[in-house]
């Protein structure tokens, strides 16, 4: 009987290790693909009361040894971490005597592991670019930004196959690595709904008021405070907004801007107004999604915006800055609203255009979960990627490699 | 006996003392039939080559050009280590009998190809970071202190020049003695005393 198709996907993050989109996407992306026949080992960082092998949902996580020893810095940190993993993932197949059909590797934070792994065992490397460099740092500035972005090249030109999670990404990966056409796939993010349908039957009132006053509306941030996320623009939307709806902004998660926006914030004297939760659990986050009136993707580089979907999937009209993979994600006026980027005033419109119109709320709910229910679903995105592996193991078992 | 000597110099690239002996220790190899590959950095003069006097050399560079320190460097050329010894090891029937590492900076390849195709390593120690940078503790030294362990650990035997170099390691590494043998060459007989030593680590774990 043949064997199931066997993936290893290599992460720096996996539940509950969680930093960014890259872990809940590799979870769901691994549940899906083992429903749709597909055996998947997943090797990522340990973390604190995780186990360092378990089964899970049919996936098989390894946690590895990620070098707790302080680095001299994070870049650093990250190919000694990789050091480490790629040691042990070697060990791993070896185990199973070689019989890993495909090395799927997420980011350049896992490329040295996966690239050496590909030659060691000449097995096809796919990677997933959620990211990159310039993009992130809008251009590259420093001696470290070029190692990382080298670095990004390097793996997708070790590549068999690029994924890249919007339209956007892929011309901007295509422009920024220099990659061919006929090595690029674009297979979109997905959003679990069923997180949110089961918490929409419970009642939320006293949840809610933790948050914000009755008569309050809630405007939620969710994301890193940094930069390239936009928060800053948002801070600045806020006395615009205020003066035409009572409202209270939510600032879900951390990051090096957090201080200075609290002092922004402090100096307008809206520090009622605005409320910084730090990093919040996965089940507080859906009912904050909830119950937020409106959800703000205010990013000025976002390959994807998986927060914009997990919005749609709770049923919050989204506001999002018309950029990137959030560009795609939204039609405009149908299934959310679209500002121009950078922009406080055109933010604080969307906002406010959301909050008056209870009707237009309404439609815009119904549009968007429609819309996400159709196309970014986690089983038809493991099915396409099964496809695409399938692809790569076709033109591979042609090669002096198999 | 086939073997891969892993050495980040090797003429025409020379950093110390370190090409010399390699030089030398290859080519008596070679004498002794034993079929001997290097795997060594240079920037540009890139790919396999064989020597008039047998030795294969394989020379790889690193993809990243843009570096913040030796360490990132040393981390990143490593898979390019992996590649050359990989397609080695393709390319004769996966039969490698042995690598021999000489000092920190490819450690990681030999640990890698030892966990996947069960190569056993021998590691050549030039010199310890604890004497190159004596009591520094930052955490890019203890970097390296901590690949230099990661080596000591795995490592089916380990070779030093001195009877001093075996007590350091011995001591700051904690390694057993059982795994270590000195073999210097200003001693007569030195070859002879690597074959033994390539012997005995061939026969150790053996190739898959």
């Amino acid at each position: 009987m043949k064997r199931k198709l066997r993936v290893m996907m290599l992460t720096w993050e996996f539940p509950p290790r969680v930093i960014g989109g890259i872990s809940p996407h590799i979870f769901f992306l691994s549940k899906s693909l083992a429903k749709n026949d597909v055996e998947v080992c997943v090797v990522t960082c340990d973390f604190p009361g995780a186990p360092a092998h378990e089964v899970s949902n049919g996936v098989e996580i390894y946690r590895i040894d990620s070098y707790k020893n302080p680095a001299p810095d994070f870049a650093t940190w990250v190919y000694l971490m990789n050091l480490n993993m790629q040691g042990e993932a070697a060990a791993i197949i070896n185990k199973l005597k070689g019989k890993i059909d495909v090395i799927h590797a997420h980011d350049w934070l896992v490329a040295t592991a996966g690239i050496g792994l590909k030659h060691v065992f000449r097995k096809p490397l796919v990677v997933t670019m959620h990211s990159t460099e310039v993009g992130r740092r809008d251009g590259i500035h420093s001696a470290n930004e070029k190692m990382i972005h080298e670095t990004e090249a390097w793996l997708t030109y070790e590549a068999w196959r690029v994924i890249c999670c919007s339209d956007y990404m892929i011309s901007h990966v295509k422009w920024a690595f220099g990659i061919p056409d006929d090595k690029l796939a674009m297979v979109p993010n997905g959003v679990n709904t069923q997180v949110y349908e089961k918490l929409q039957r419970r009642n939320l009132v006293a949840f809610r008021r933790k948050f914000a006053l009755p008569q309050e509306r809630i405007v939620l941030y969710v994301g890193r405070l940094v930069y390239e996320k936009g928060v800053q623009i948002l801070i600045n939307a806020v006395p615009k907004v205020l003066e035409k709806a009572d409202t209270k902004f939510v600032i879900v998660g951390s990051g090096y801007m957090k201080e200075q926006l609290s002092k922004i914030v402090k100096n307008m004297g809206l520090e009622h107004k605005v409320l910084f939760t730090g990093f919040v659990d996965e089940e507080s986050l859906a009912k904050l999604q909830i119950c937020a009136d409106a959800s703000v993707v205010p990013s000025l580089f976002e390959p994807f915006g998986i927060v914009a979907l997990e919005a749609m999937a709770a049923k919050s009209p989204v506001v999002v800055s018309d950029t990137g993979g959030l560009s795609e994600i939204v039609d405009h006026n149908l299934t959310g609203v679209k500002v121009y980027p950078n922009n406080a005033e055109s933010l604080a419109w969307g906002i406010t255009k959301i909050l008056l119109d209870e009707k237009f709320r309404k439609q815009i709910r119904r549009k968007a979960y429609k819309k996400i229910r159709e196309k970014y679903n986690w089983d038809k995105i493991a099915q396409q990627t099964k496809t695409m592996y399938e692809a790569v193991l076709g033109e591979y078992s042609q090669s002096f490699w198999a | 006996m086939r073997a891969i000597i892993f050495s980040w110099e090797y003429p025409p690239r020379i950093v110390g003392q370190l090409a010399e002996y390699v030089t030398k220790l290859a080519a008596q190899l070679v004498k002794n039939k034993v079929e001997t590959y290097i795997v060594t950095y240079h920037d540009f003069l890139t790919g396999l080559s064989q020597e008039p006097n047998g030795v294969k050399t394989y020379r790889v560079t690193n993809p990243v050009r843009t570096h913040i320190g030796v360490l990132t460097w040393v981390l990143t050329l490593n898979q390019e280590v992996e590649r050359a010894a990989a397609n080695i090891y393709y390319q004769v029937n996966e039969q490698i009998d042995l690598i021999d590492v000489y000092d920190w900076h490819f450690i990681p390849a030999a640990v890698t190809l030892k966990n996947a195709l069960d190569i056993p390593f021998i590691f050549s120690v030039e010199s310890l970071e604890e004497h190159r940078a004596p009591n520094a503790d930052s955490p890019y030294n203890n970097a390296i202190k901590g690949i230099e362990g990661l080596g000591f650990r795995e490592a089916d035997k380990i070779s030093v020049k001195s009877r001093w170099m075996l007590k350091e390691i011995v001591e700051i590494h904690k390694v057993p003695k059982t795994k270590t043998i000195v073999v210097s060459q200003k001693t007569s007989g030195w070859v002879k005393k690597v074959l033994k030593t390539y012997r005995a680590t061939a026969g150790g774990v053996g190739n898959k």
